[in-house]
């Protein structure tokens, strides 16, 4: 763990007793040398100073108080991570995206992790009052950080209630670069998810392990949805198709080939790309029928990831 | 640019945001207030200072306003004594939050003894948390009320700079502004304080340490009032830089004594999206451009 020896980081990291301990969080210490590089000497004095108090007293009050007045010390900007630092992260918590992460979260995260959590009834009482009381910077810095929480099994009802929101940045923080849904969510909540995704027109590609969770139920629910907006007389968004792929069937197959017949390119190679993901010989033959996609597809140029930045830059 | 410094948008439409943002209207403040009914429950309390600084901060950002609250109990629900107490607890929880730029609105109005004694008890955690005050004067024996606030506020050591005393008049405004307090006035249409009148005021006592807000609420009353008042300045030949002072400059600089508002948030070119943040930095523009997302942020309900 080279970061360790940063200058920066031995001389700032006396500031915090470490013989002052509450659980173990490997993700704890990494996020507080990461801090430590990049934020001033009066911000990490304080936060040294509320991890003390929150250790010392147990008293939720004093944690809540600090978690609000982080704002007062951390700024709403994006926090810096070395390519270590991503790499020591993501084998710690496959998945997690600090790199997309603010400085202000961070910190607010780290007194999270800091809190005692003797057993999981507690920490659950303490987490519950925290996501009531929260504003909505508050409430997404929870949201990504629940795969870090001690114990996240007892955390998957809390982020179904996440899904129901409508502040688009909160959902965000539940559905999109969070490693928790797929590792916790199980069909129903997933399909939840990315129902209300596709409703919320966000960008899907950002839901991680879309393709190890995609299932019929959720396929034949998103089949309804588009007929639902094409008698509206409205579109739907060309990511969705990537749900589908795998269930292309003797039924669904005339949406797809509608789709394919579309005048808009991009919806056009969703669909197409969608046929690849099946093994229906309807899909295969559609897809033949465009060779030139299908050498993109198989050259890797176009797959989800692309279609999803072309979507977010047309949107 | 306009500031509405003390507005209850939790109670206003969809179509007022879109005035309001059309007519020109930045930022606003939210003070917390009643319901136009009593709480029975400490926790509906609880879930009204959530959506305080949670949906409806968002509610105002998909209109390109910029949403700030005041945290406080007012005077009417403080007579339920018991239950004024619990909201005590909760207040601590709430005041430190980000974008809470005072504890407010606060103060009297039927001038009980229950009250006087929370209004006193929110004096000192506005001193602990060193924000501004706002205080709402009675709108029943108005002149003694404001007088006692003042008084009340300096027995308890607030500085008159971080005390902002709203609805006020005629009769009282000059004892507000002698005292070296914030004066802010509500343009009620039909009624009380009418935008005419004001007019009159920022004639007669010039644009310092006045305000101009709505409070615009579940009642009779105009979330344009802002702008609208500044139309009629403007008409009756008041100067520009008055104008700005009263509805925009003077709201700003007493609120921002919080730490907690500050003109970039509207300024601030760019929507903030961390995700995009690698492919270049949201730059700050020099102009007064205030920012506007776009019709894709607003959600379908």
């Amino acid at each position: 763990m080279p970061y360790l020896y940063s200058p920066g980081f031995i001389i700032r990291n006396s500031l915090f007793d470490m013989s002052i301990t509450s659980q173990v969080n490997p993700i704890a210490s990494l996020i507080l040398s990461a801090l430590s590089e990049q934020i001033e000497e009066k911000s990490l004095v304080w936060l040294a100073q509320k991890r003390e108090k929150i250790l010392l007293s147990g008293r939720e009050m004093d944690f809540f108080m600090a978690f609000s007045q982080v704002s007062r010390y951390f700024k709403n900007i994006p926090l810096s991570l070395s390519q270590e630092q991503m790499e020591e992260a993501n084998a710690i918590c496959e998945g997690i995206r600090l790199d997309l992460w603010t400085q202000l979260q961070t910190a607010r995260t780290y007194l999270v992790l800091q809190f005692p959590a003797p057993d999981h009834a507690s920490w659950m009482g303490t987490l519950q009052k925290l996501f009531e009381t929260g504003d909505m910077l508050e409430i997404e810095a929870l949201y990504a950080a629940l795969p870090l929480m001690p114990y996240p099994e007892e955390m998957i009802s809390r982020a179904r209630e996440g899904l129901r929101t409508n502040i688009t940045s909160v959902f965000d923080a539940v559905a999109l670069n969070n490693p928790f849904p797929a590792k916790y969510f199980d069909e129903s909540a997933w399909n939840q998810m990315v129902v209300k995704a596709i409703f919320m027109q966000r960008p899907l590609f950002k839901i991680q392990h879309a393709e190890s969770r995609v299932n019929q139920e959720l396929a034949n629910i998103i089949i309804d949805f588009a007929h639902e907006r094409w008698s509206a007389g409205r579109n739907v968004i060309p990511e969705l198709w990537r749900f589908v792929g795998p269930f292309i069937d003797s039924e669904n197959i005339k949406d797809i080939s509608k789709v394919v017949t579309s005048d808009k390119e991009l919806e056009q190679k969703a669909a197409l790309l969608a046929c690849s993901m099946s093994t229906f010989d309807g899909a295969k033959a559609l897809l033949n029928q465009h060779p030139e996609v299908k050498t993109e597809i198989e050259t890797g140029k176009l797959d989800w990831n692309w279609i999803g930045e072309q979507a977010l830059a047309d949107s | 640019m306009f500031i509405d410094p003390h507005i209850h948008v939790t109670s206003r439409t969809t179509d007022d945001y879109e005035a309001m943002r059309k007519a020109g209207i930045v930022a606003i403040i939210e003070p917390a207030f009643w319901l136009g009914q009593p709480r029975t429950e400490a926790a509906s309390f609880k879930d009204y200072f959530s959506s305080l600084v949670g949906w409806e901060r968002f509610r105002a950002k998909q209109f390109g306003i910029v949403h700030y609250c005041t945290i406080g109990l007012n005077s009417k629900e403080a007579n339920n004594e018991p239950l004024a107490e619990q909201v005590m607890e909760l207040l601590p929880l709430y005041a430190g939050k980000q974008g809470v730029v005072a504890i407010g609105e606060i103060g009297y109005d039927d001038q009980t003894a229950a009250e006087d004694k929370f209004y006193r008890l929110q004096l000192e955690l506005a001193k602990e948390m060193d924000l501004p005050v706002m205080i709402h004067t009675p709108h029943r024996d108005k002149k003694k009320g404001t007088t006692k606030s003042m008084d009340v506020s300096e027995e308890h050591g607030l500085a008159p700079n971080m005390v902002i005393v709203d609805h006020n008049n005629e009769e009282t405004v000059k004892e507000v502004l002698d005292r070296g307090y914030w004066a802010a006035f509500t343009i009620y249409p039909h009624t009380k304080m009418g935008s005419e009148r004001m007019v009159d005021i920022v004639k007669q006592y010039g644009p310092e340490r006045i305000i101009v807000d709505s409070a615009a609420d579940w009642g009779i009353s105009d979330p344009l009032a802002v702008p609208k008042t500044a139309a009629l300045m403007r008409k009756m030949g008041i100067p520009e830089e008055h104008i700005r002072m009263t509805c925009y400059q003077n709201a700003l600089t007493a609120y921002a004594q919080s730490g907690q508002m500050d003109e970039l948030d509207w300024l601030n070119a760019e929507p903030i999206d961390q995700t995009k943040k690698m492919s270049g930095n949201s730059v700050l523009r020099g102009g007064q451009v205030p920012r506007v997302d776009g019709p894709s942020d607003r959600v379908e309900n």
